[in-house]
């Protein structure tokens, strides 16, 4: 018997993919909206499990991501060149950002690289992920979650599951203007309304 | 119309800004910069409010959050109805329109009033209790016409058109109150870039610095209080929120802050999705508490007749209104305030009859100043009674022994019509008070000040510190403290120069003796929204209500939004002085959120309405929209409840779709199954210790039933786990039990057996299943699968992977109805394609989508049970009937298996599962339905057992039920009875819960 069931749950061409906001439709806030949303659709997820005590996870986590694997709490990595990021969950918990397609083979390569107690889920079917920039992004998120979202408390470089309204998010901050939102399928809808509703004020640009 | 009150010069009014309102039905005018009590005052209305209780009319007492008895009912419109709002907090806005909230048919003329004076004796605290406590059977009566007699305003009757938001905040300082000690502590704090929220109750900051006559650095103080908003809105981190209460303080300093965003501006915000009040949700690293103090009223007989106001009222209504609220004043005071209010009132060009002083020897500068005036000033005296009905005609003073307690020397009546008084100052604890500190006595000063609470520094009059400079100091000895503690270094700011005022000590005055004893005197209120008087409580603590908690029940002395603001302290030394205690002896009360009354559409904010709740869809949601089906919450999932076509009944639509399941098939998403990965050496170990059966031999591919148990031995959840890998398994859960599942297995691998190699993740929304089920499903999916679906290559209880209509795919050969089924599981992304493909075939084979109901008939059918439904938390495996799934002999124990082996979860008689056909089949029993063995037994009846499932088959053709029932698998054959409300008695069979296919056939096809 094989240790672990893994297979390529990618369809091939022709089989139209949906994401978990496929059916709602965006709208344009004027000129000057002070809040842009966006979806970055399909894109792939692994959660990954481990002990990052150990130099041969770290190190071969590194050696097939391109980047270290983030150990302090909160901490994200990202590999511009491969448009990879890789963010703290937990002390044992990881969760990896894949151009879209390329989780089967980047789930078998860490299989290839990685030894002992540690575990390798596909998730990219479950999640969805946000941008959300424009001059009154923080103000959004003030008014949708109790984190601390303050440059001071979240600086670029951070990400943190945290509440979302009645929801929770994974909130993070690739860079100084873009604030990224990774959101669970099923709450998608809810936090996609409550983002369209917490913006009006703002004004919103939403093509999603 | 004029506004008679209103001097021609002064106060921070715009003149230029005229505004209209109505008050009562009639129109008035104001301007800019009143608030609705200054308006009212300015036009001379005296009466605004009939009292709680009594009905006696009554004015404008105070001129901030204190206000007693100036609490209206807002709004123009239905919709638009705002209650329990105080004239005194409220900004005059264009077309503004207000009620009294009490007094019927009008507050000029009540009928109740009468009751007020005749019946007044009789209406005396515990009234309610006494007089409508029998017959019991009456109270709903009664109810409705002391609630009417009673109200402090309603709620609207009409959809409110406003919104309400909340927004999060954490900041190093939170400051709340922009008077002098507030400001100055800002100012300090910003300078060492902390980030830092300053919040005030009022439409502008300032507190006592807007209406004080007092030089800051040789300047009016209003010229540094404008360069100082401008110093601190000019630096980044500091938030400025006026017209913002705190109302809460709570745990850990989160304090929660409301903003009156747009109720200055009209009755509804005049912009679209601007929200009308804001609820700010502040978690602060250090609390600054610059409340301020509020002043204590002295309590005399009649001193709630309009025209009797608090001191710093009346100065502030002059100073920052241009409003003098009456012609000829009296002042009756204990502190060098009730000097100030008499210069104010002559500055203002009315007369002043006399400053009554209880102090024997005041030689405070504004006493001095008072005297160089020519202002006569009584010593050694007070008023003890006001004369008047609607308005004070006359105060009678008289010299006054306040430590014996009685008038002494020759009373003398002043012709007056307006008193002002002066107890002396309280500081407002209150917030201080909400984490649960109890108020300490300054005997110096005569308060109690804040209890100790950590993060949190007083300031100002909030600490009993009253002088001007003293109170600037203190605003910046907290800011610097609390930035030490935030870890900030120490700023150097300068103070303005502030000249310091000699002040006379003040006296500690409270209630004024009258010639009669307090029970026989004129009314002396204590707590004027409540209509608590000093008889009341001399009543309650003769009836034996010492505790001043008690006594704060039995009088209602500071309840409701009024929290004590006014009479708290006076009804503590009344109470302290008739038991003969010192006020620290006798304590204080216990002060609660909200400081003031807030909306509850402010609690709420936006999660209301399509947003109160997360509604989780799963990938296949528009295809149920579309097809019209109806939907059942489930958790917080909406999953489809049927699919009825045309104009069918629900009734109609299940027959329907169970038929088509049993004869052809049938498809439902079962997409909301908890789905959980679990990988490691140790997870096959980890699945023996928590389920209840075995797990040691289960091959690839294989899956297998799992009953779960608590460590009490009771039935928590089941689903299907199957064998991906030696190291590999995918467990599902009930759909609502996902998330507490998770965490149950986390807890016990965490906790006590972090040894056992095994992780555990959510595959809940990666993976949409799709269930296809019926004797044809087999040919369905052949259509667009790879997979040998041939009966001996794909067995019951197994799982394949393969391609589905393009797409890769997990095939679980598993089934809830009893029919031959597959589970097709693939990345939800791709749900939609494969749901399509296989409708594209509906014809063909009668594919009929079915919701949550038919499967519910399906499953219990077969005996299938649903836990939370069949199970209540109280049900064992064996109950159930399920001592196949119970593995008494696995090597490591499992949980709940001790459990098992008591006396009590090993009786006969418990209740345990079975079927019921009722006699007539036509019945459909209710769920819920208590069970009786013997139905001519009288009542009480001895209740056997209860229904837990109940439908209608169409297969079997009648009603059928699964119940508990005591002793119920030795039962089988025995009649049960089911007595209803209406008084029918439906009797059924016991019979076995597996009511189809007792032998499995029909799945293993």
């Amino acid at each position: 018997m094989s240790n672990v069931a893994v297979f390529d749950q990618n369809a091939g061409a022709g089989v139209l993919a949906e994401s978990p906001l496929s059916h709602v439709s965006g709208r344009k806030g004027g000129s000057s909206p002070g809040v842009i949303l966006r979806e970055k659709a399909f894109m792939g997820y692994l959660t990954l499990r481990g002990n990052a005590a150990d130099a041969a996870f770290c190190e071969g986590v590194e050696q097939v991501l391109g980047m270290p694997l983030p150990t302090a709490p909160m901490a994200l990595h990202q590999n511009t060149q491969k448009g990879s990021s890789i963010l703290w969950i937990s002390p044992d918990e990881w969760l990896i950002l894949l151009p879209g397609g390329t989780e089967y083979e980047t789930e078998l390569a860490l299989r290839a690289e990685l030894s002992g107690h540690f575990a390798v889920v596909n998730v990219s079917g479950g999640l969805t992920l946000l941008t959300v920039t424009g001059p009154d992004a923080r103000h959004l998120l003030h008014k949708s979650t109790g984190y601390d979202v303050h440059p001071r408390n979240f600086p670029v470089g951070k990400g943190v599951t945290t509440t979302f309204a009645k929801a929770t998010a994974i909130i993070r901050r690739p860079s100084e203007t873009t604030w990224e939102l990774v959101v669970r399928r099923s709450f998608a809808d809810y936090c996609y309304r409550w983002l369209v509703d917490a913006s009006r004020e703002f004004g919103l640009d939403a093509e999603i | 119309m004029s506004q008679p009150n209103r001097l021609n010069q002064g106060g921070s009014i715009d003149r230029s800004k005229p505004l209209d309102f109505t008050f009562n039905g009639l129109r008035y005018s104001g301007y800019e910069g009143d608030t609705l009590a200054s308006a009212l005052l300015a036009n001379g209305v005296d009466i605004v409010n009939r009292s709680f209780k009594y009905s006696r009319p009554r004015g404008i007492v105070a001129s901030g959050a204190a206000e007693p008895n100036a609490i209206v009912q807002l709004g123009s419109t239905e919709a638009a109805q705002v209650p329990n709002v105080r004239a005194t907090q409220q900004a005059l806005y264009q077309g503004l329109s207000a009620r009294s909230t009490n007094g019927w048919p009008n507050v000029n003329h009540d009928a109740m009033g009468l009751l007020g004076k005749l019946g007044g004796p009789m209406m005396g605290p515990g009234f309610y209790y006494k007089t409508f406590m029998a017959p019991a059977s009456m109270w709903m009566t009664y109810e409705k016409f002391i609630r009417k007699a009673a109200g402090l305003g309603r709620a609207p009757q009409e959809k409110d058109p406003d919104i309400y938001d909340h927004y999060n905040h954490h900041c190093d300082l939170l400051i709340i109150g922009a008077g002098p000690a507030g400001l100055m502590a800002a100012l300090t704090a910003a300078r060492s870039g902390a980030r830092v929220i300053i919040c005030d109750e009022q439409e502008t900051f300032g507190g006592s610095l807007l209406e004080t006559a007092d030089l800051l650095d040789g300047k009016p103080a209003q010229q540094w209080l404008a360069n100082a908003l401008v110093q601190l809105s000019d630096c980044g981190d500091v938030l400025m929120l006026p017209r913002t209460t705190a109302n809460g303080y709570h745990d850990h300093n989160f304090v929660t802050l409301h903003e009156r965003r747009t109720e200055h501006l009209a009755d509804t915000a005049p912009e679209a999705h601007q929200s009308r009040s804001r609820m700010h949700h502040v978690r602060a690293g250090q609390v600054i508490l610059a409340t301020g103090s509020q002043e204590r009223p002295v309590v005399y007989a009649n001193n709630d007749v309009p025209g009797n106001l608090l001191c710093s009222a009346v100065s502030c209504y002059i100073r920052r209104y241009a409003v003098v609220p009456g012609q000829k004043l009296v002042v009756t005071t204990a502190t060098d305030i009730g000097y100030q209010a008499a210069l104010d009132w002559l500055d203002a060009g009315r007369e002043v009859v006399a400053v009554v002083d209880c102090r024997a020897n005041p030689d405070g500068d504004r006493v001095k100043q008072a005297r160089q005036k020519g202002i006569r000033i009584i010593t050694g005296s007070a008023v003890f009674e006001a004369k008047g009905s609607k308005r004070v005609t006359a105060a009678r003073i008289a010299a006054v022994d306040l430590d014996a307690f009685t008038l002494t020397g020759q009373l003398e009546e002043l012709a007056c019509d307006t008193i002002a008084s002066s107890g002396g100052f309280s500081p407002v604890v209150h917030l201080s008070a909400h984490t649960g500190a109890r108020p300490v006595w300054n005997e110096e000063a005569l308060g109690f000040v804040p209890g100790r609470v950590k993060g949190m520094i007083p300031a100002g009059g909030a600490d009993a510190i009253y002088s001007l400079p003293a109170v600037l100091e203190s605003g910046l000895q907290a800011a610097q403290q609390a930035l030490q503690s935030c870890g900030y270094a120490a700023v150097s700011v300068d103070l303005p120069k502030a000249s310091q005022r000699i002040e006379s000590k003040s006296a500690a005055l409270f209630q004024v003796p009258h010639l009669k004893p307090t029970s026989r005197a004129p009314k002396q209120f204590v707590d004027l929204q409540n209509d608590v008087t000093a008889a009341g409580i001399e009543l309650a603590t003769r009836e034996g209500f010492e505790s001043i908690e008690h006594v704060k029940r039995y009088t209602a002395l500071g309840f409701g939004t009024d929290q004590g603001k006014l009479g708290n302290i006076n009804g503590m030394a009344i109470a302290a002085r008739i038991l003969g205690q010192t006020i620290p002896e006798t304590g204080t009360t216990v002060f609660r959120p909200n400081y003031t009354g807030i909306t509850f559409g402010a609690i709420a904010g936006r999660h209301c309405g399509e947003l109160f709740d997360p509604e989780r869809y799963t990938a296949l949601h528009a295809w149920h929209l579309k097809r019209g089906a109806k939907f059942e919450d489930v958790g917080q999932w909406k999953r489809p409840w049927y699919f009825p076509v045309g104009n069918e009944t629900m009734h109609e639509a299940v027959a329907r779709e169970c038929q088509a399941v049993r004869e052809k098939v049938g498809i439902l998403d079962a997409s909301t199954l908890g789905k959980i990965d679990i990988q490691g050496a140790d997870a096959r170990e980890f699945l023996g210790r928590v389920y209840t059966n075995k797990w040691a031999q289960l091959g690839l591919n294989k899956c297998r039933y799992g009953l779960m148990c608590k460590d009490d031995g009771m039935v928590m959840d089941d689903g299907v786990t199957t064998c991906l890998g030696d190291n590999h398994f995918l467990m599902t859960t009930t759909t609502g039990g996902a998330a507490a599942i998770l965490d149950w297995l986390e807890l016990w691998h965490q906790t006590e057996w972090p040894e056992l190699e095994v992780y555990f993740n959510s595959v809940t929304d990666h993976w949409a299943t799709m269930t296809i089920t019926g004797p044809r499903a087999r040919d369905l999916l052949s259509e667009v699968t790879d997979i040998d679906l041939s009966k001996d290559s794909f067995k019951f209880m197994e799982c394949r992977e393969g391609m589905v209509a393009g797409v890769p795919a997990r095939v679980y050969r598993i089934s809830f109805t009893g029919e031959l089924t597959y589970e097709i599981n693939v990345q939800a992304n791709y749900a939609m394609h494969v749901w399509n493909a296989l409708f594209e075939h509906e014809s063909t084979y009668g594919l009929t989508p079915y919701g949550t109901e038919t499967m519910h008939v399906l499953r219990a059918e077969k005996g299938f049970i649903i836990v939370g439904q069949d199970t209540d938390g109280s049900v064992t495996p064996e109950d159930l009937g399920m001592q196949w799934c119970v593995g008494y002999d696995k090597p490591f124990s499992w949980i709940g298996k001790r459990a098992l082996s008591r006396p009590d979860t090993r009786r006969k008689d418990r209740k345990q599962l079975v079927g019921l056909l009722p006699t007539d089949p036509s019945v459909v029993l209710q769920e819920g339905a208590q069970i009786v063995f013997d139905p001519k037994q009288s009542i009480p009846m001895k209740m056997k057992g209860h229904v837990t499932s109940s439908y209608y088959s169409p297969t079997l053709g009648q009603g059928f039920a699964l119940a508990l029932v005591m002793g119920g698998a030795e039962r089988m054959g025995e009649k049960v009875y089911m007595p209803m409300a209406d008084g029918r008695v439906h009797e059924a069979e016991i019979v076995s819960p597996i009511f189809l296919d007792p032998k499995g056939e029909r799945q293993n096809v």
